[in-house]
């Protein structure tokens, strides 16, 4: 069932585990070296068809100072905080919210309303493409950033919930009776008692449901255009221009683009890590 | 560049010489006029700001208002800006894109400018603004397609520029002896091909045949269009394009030009910008006109045309009419083409072009030696699903030409469904 551990096996597959690893790791990480490869050469490699060389100039400076200073990319940055954190915000609180109703009050339709929320993250989120795009329009919320975050939040709220209901359902049930026998509002409850106590979860949560956004391209295409609304994964394909695709400075945006999540996960690994697990294990 | 541009209109309104005198004189313009732009790359969305603003300058009285829309966006957002609160001008492409608007009686009829003694500079385009015999639209800008080859590699097998069919396949076949191929391409994104099947066709059977089988009044299935392909195979039996050329797109095959693997390119004139960035020197490349196939027919010429309409539902008429006047004057056209603007070519006969080889040679073949008619590429000629349909089975046939059969006779059925 388990791989046995290294330390325990031959000295020959040791040997030969040690020579492979770092070439599996390269080709694995080929497409991102060719990235980051691409995003400090010349225009000129691309025409000479110099793709996997060493660059023929050292252009690191020029490319990524024309992301910066001589395009849109500021302006999309700008624009994915906008759409990434006021969707975190919403989705957290929002799950929370219901999280606590349905992981402590007892009622009877507490089940099935637990089974639409799971239901909901079963749904390909494609084949909402054309009504959600019809209701933003009617809604006049195209082509907005506000449309975008609502969206995010009303569809990423059923997986939250799903995650914070049982978090919730984890924690020892008598800190919130004894609260009760106090005599303290369950409003209070909830925020004095039950929230201090999801803080991992919260945390897990928000760098899950941050990355999930930044990344979202989909939804970027389909609701929103041009510099206005649009986030930075959408905007990349600005570099593109009406006959040519400038490939250096879409690398160069691309890696822009990633680095956010990136910080993100390494400064807040732990939490990361135990979101995907929490509740893996009882 | 705008204080140029204002400085010469000066000159010319006070010359009395620019269309625009016609109602300078009469009467001035006045309310708003709404343009809806899709220039909306860099270079060209600097231009189109510089035009209405100049347009504003010269028209105190008027006021513009321009929104410009992203590129790609617009060919969807086209059908709801002209249905619904209308602006006065807007950008669209010429020949067969027209047709849905034109049919749709969303474009207005603008032949009355088109009959002013201005106008005649803009000849070598009237047919392709040209619908169901009225006009519909100006340009603004075009550019020349062409084969753009290597001078070094055919001096140095003492190679001359071809002018007809056997000259092209006998300096073929020198280049191949070499190790060199003929021709590089890319049809990973199909329309690339789509340029050989307008060269060849237009220049076997004709320009007012390529006409009849775009707008689908003649069956793939004639042996016109079989001699058309037949020609082309000549070259694919030969050899003379690269290997595999249906894994890369127009740019991933230009290293083989650069390279000095292939020594030419059948390309719109935006190659050669990209082929300088890659080292060519103008030594080094060239450009010569496609060569004649059939001597009986005269040149037909790619050249795809951006342009200015004005939708029939707008509300100011007269100056949308005279904004179009004003982007088509010799004057304008000279300035936004330039090498600071869009870096093509001006459209009006009278207007001048940079100092640069490609575009004089483009400008002197499109205005003297396109007798046969300007075509507007493959995929604005031919309606838009006939178009990609078509262009799957040219890079179906230059891959596998023993397939033609089956391809016409697929490219036929969708003719029948669609035009009938």
């Amino acid at each position: 069932m388990f791989p046995t551990p290294l330390a325990k096996t031959s000295r020959t597959w040791q040997i030969s585990y040690q020579v492979l690893l770092p070439f599996a790791l390269i080709v694995w990480l080929l497409p991102l070296i060719a990235v980051a490869n691409f995003s400090i050469k010349p225009e000129a490699d691309f025409v000479n068809g110099n793709y996997w060389g060493l660059p023929s100039s050292f252009e690191a400076f020029s490319n990524y100072g024309k992301v910066f200073f001589e395009s849109n990319m500021p302006r999309y940055l700008i624009n994915s905080l906008f759409i990434t954190i006021p969707t975190v915000i919403g989705a957290v609180a929002l799950s929370c919210m219901a999280g606590f109703a349905l992981g402590v009050y007892k009622f009877k339709s507490n089940l099935p309303i637990f089974f639409i929320f799971i239901a909901g993250n079963f749904v390909p989120f494609q084949i909402l493409m054309v009504p959600v795009r019809d209701l933003t329009v009617s809604m006049n919320l195209y082509d907005t950033k506000t449309g975008l975050v609502l969206f995010h939040i009303a569809f990423q709220t059923g997986f939250c919930t799903l995650f914070m209901r049982n978090f919730i359902r984890a924690l020892p049930f008598p800190l919130i009776e004894a609260a009760r026998v106090e005599g303290i509002s369950e409003w209070r409850i909830f925020l004095f008692v039950v929230l201090p106590l999801m803080k991992p979860a919260l945390a897990a949560l928000a760098v899950l449901i941050f990355t999930f956004i930044w990344n979202d391209y989909f939804w970027a295409v389909v609701l929103t255009q041009g510099p206005d609304a649009q986030p930075v994964t959408a905007g990349i394909t600005e570099f593109n221009s009406q006959f040519r695709a400038a490939y250096h400075l879409m690398s160069a945006g691309s890696i822009v683009a990633a680095l956010p999540p990136v910080v993100m996960f390494f400064l807040m690994q732990k939490h990361f890590i135990a979101g995907l697990t929490l509740g893996a294990v009882k | 560049m705008h204080s140029i541009l204002k400085t010469s209109l000066a000159a010319l309104v006070a010359a009395g010489v620019t269309a625009s005198s016609v109602a300078a004189d009469g009467h001035s313009l006045s309310g708003e006029l709404n343009i809806i732009s899709d220039m909306s790359n860099p270079a060209p969305r600097a231009v189109m700001e510089g035009m209405a603003a100049d347009f504003d300058a010269l028209h105190p009285e008027l006021e513009v208002n321009l929104t410009i829309v992203d590129r790609e966006a617009w060919k969807t957002q086209i059908r709801n800006a002209l249905g619904a609160n209308p602006p006065d001008v807007v950008n669209w492409y010429a020949a067969n894109r027209m047709r849905p608007y034109v049919d749709a009686g969303l474009f207005a009829d603008i032949s009355d400018l088109w009959a002013e003694p201005a106008f005649d500079a803009l000849a070598s385009t009237k047919g392709a603004m040209t619908l169901d015999g009225a006009q519909w639209g100006v340009p603004y800008t075009y550019y020349q397609w062409g084969v753009y080859y290597r001078k070094d590699i055919f001096d140095q097998y003492g190679l001359s520029e071809p002018t007809n069919w056997e000259e092209e396949m006998a300096n073929c076949q020198v280049l191949l002896d070499n190790g060199v191929k003929c021709y590089t391409i890319g049809t990973k994104f199909l329309w690339t091909a789509g340029g050989w099947f307008d060269y060849i066709n237009s220049r076997t059977n004709g320009y007012d045949f390529h006409v009849s089988l775009a707008s689908g009044e003649v069956e793939w299935t004639d042996p016109r269009v079989r001699e058309t392909f037949a020609n082309w195979r000549q070259l694919i039996d030969m050899g003379a394009f690269i290997d595999d050329h249906q894994t890369y797109s127009w740019q991933e095959a230009l290293p083989f030009m650069v390279n000095g693997e292939a020594a030419s390119y059948l390309m719109g004139n935006f190659a050669v910008a990209a082929m300088r960035d890659g080292g060519l020197t103008d030594e080094q490349l060239d450009f010569y006109q496609f060569p004649v196939i059939n001597p009986d027919v005269d040149f037909a010429e790619d050249a795809p045309t951006d342009t200015f309409h004005i939708p029939s539902g707008a509300q100011n008429m007269d100056a949308a009419k005279e904004f179009l006047r004003f982007v088509t004057s010799a004057d304008v056209q000279t300035e936004i083409n330039s090498g600071s603007g869009l870096g093509q070519l001006p459209v009006n006969a009278n207007a001048s072009i940079d100092d640069d080889k490609f575009l004089a040679e483009g400008f002197d073949m499109l205005s003297n030696n396109a007798g046969g008619g300007i075509m507007q590429f493959f995929d604005r000629d031919f309606d838009a699903e006939m178009a990609s349909v078509g262009m799957e089975g040219l890079q179906e046939f230059m891959v596998f030409p023993d397939n033609l059969d089956d391809i016409l006779m697929r490219l036929e059925e969708t003719r029948q469904r669609i035009y009938n």
